[in-house]
């Protein structure tokens, strides 16, 4: 939900003349969304900034976004960071992997999202 | 003369892709019994080329991340999903002080994050620095944050104008933004 809201406001930001950058971690979601300027990084979610505790490479990666944002010739440009997480790419088969999901796990998540749903609903309506 | 690092020959095992973040959701979501969400998609996009360089320009950082609310229970590295910590609305704080901006909000990869680094999430020393350099003109005054609603018209009505509105403010010709 966090790419979609970015993909959202860079292109509503942009629409209104001023230039955005986005530094994300999820490719698909930004792509499908539409969006003027995206330096992607094929890391785990939370991580759309850099490696942890590694500065040189949390550098990098603004670098990278910031050529992105000054030179990208047309909208939807995306460049991927050549960084790699690990040289081994089995984290990649773990984010919502539903075979390590018990059915009481299943149904605890259902009414946690249903409590989510509610409170959202109510700031709306009381907005 | 330096020599260009080597490149491996070899090709990448067929799992090595980006991960389909919209399918696996949808699965996910299926499981729990909800209707599948659709996510936004635009033929068109804006293009606002960038008017001034870069070593001139003003930018401001937009994330994601939440103010740490102490009674909201754990939201610390390592916390599981935690709604409670979320937020609904708008927020700023000064750039030129360490916030203190968590993620414990939203689904970020548990497994294989932490999420003890704000760095990794929140580039606003990296942008400090690139200030110092003269690499970016100035950072702007605030940090802005946005509120992950699921609901695209909440964000397209209400939030995408009010981050304008405080971009216009602080009067910004760019915006690095950065989901968590």
């Amino acid at each position: 939900m966090c790419h979609q809201t970015v993909g959202l406001a860079a292109r509503h930001l942009e629409a209104h003349g001023i230039s955005t950058v986005i530094m994300g971690c999820a490719k698909d979601i930004v792509e499908h969304c539409g969006v003027p300027r995206f330096l992607w990084s094929d890391f785990p979610l939370g991580n759309s900034a850099g490696r942890p505790f590694d500065v040189e490479s949390q550098a990098q990666t603004l670098e990278l976004a910031l050529r992105v944002l000054e030179s990208a010739p047309a909208p939807r440009t995306t460049v991927q960071s050549p960084l790699r997480w690990s040289a081994d790419a089995a984290w990649k088969l773990d984010y919502y992997d539903l075979s390590k999901l018990s059915p009481e796990q299943i149904a605890e998540r259902r009414q946690e999202f249903d409590a989510v749903k509610a409170v959202a609903k109510a700031k709306r309506e009381g907005a | 003369m330096s020599t260009a690092p080597a490149i491996s020959a070899a090709l990448a095992p067929d799992g090595d892709v980006p991960i389909p973040y919209m399918q696996r959701t949808r699965e996910y979501y299926l499981a729990l019994g909800f209707s599948p969400y659709r996510w936004a998609h635009f033929a068109e996009v804006p293009f606002a080329p960038l008017r001034t360089p870069l070593g001139r320009a003003r930018v401001a950082l937009i994330t994601t991340a939440a103010p740490y609310q102490p009674e909201a229970g754990d939201q610390g590295p390592r916390a599981p999903y935690n709604a409670r910590a979320k937020f609904y609305a708008v927020y700023s704080v000064p750039a030129d002080r360490d916030p203190d901006l968590r993620i414990s909000h939203v689904g970020y990869d548990r497994l294989h994050t932490s999420a003890e680094d704000i760095n990794t999430y929140l580039p606003l020393a990296r942008l400090r620095e690139a200030a110092a350099a003269g690499r970016i003109g100035e950072l702007g005054p605030r940090v802005h944050g946005a509120p992950t609603n699921r609901s695209q018209r909440v964000t397209m009505e209400t939030d995408a104008p009010e981050l304008l509105r405080r971009c216009r403010e602080d009067g910004v010709d760019a915006a690095v933004l950065v989901p968590s």
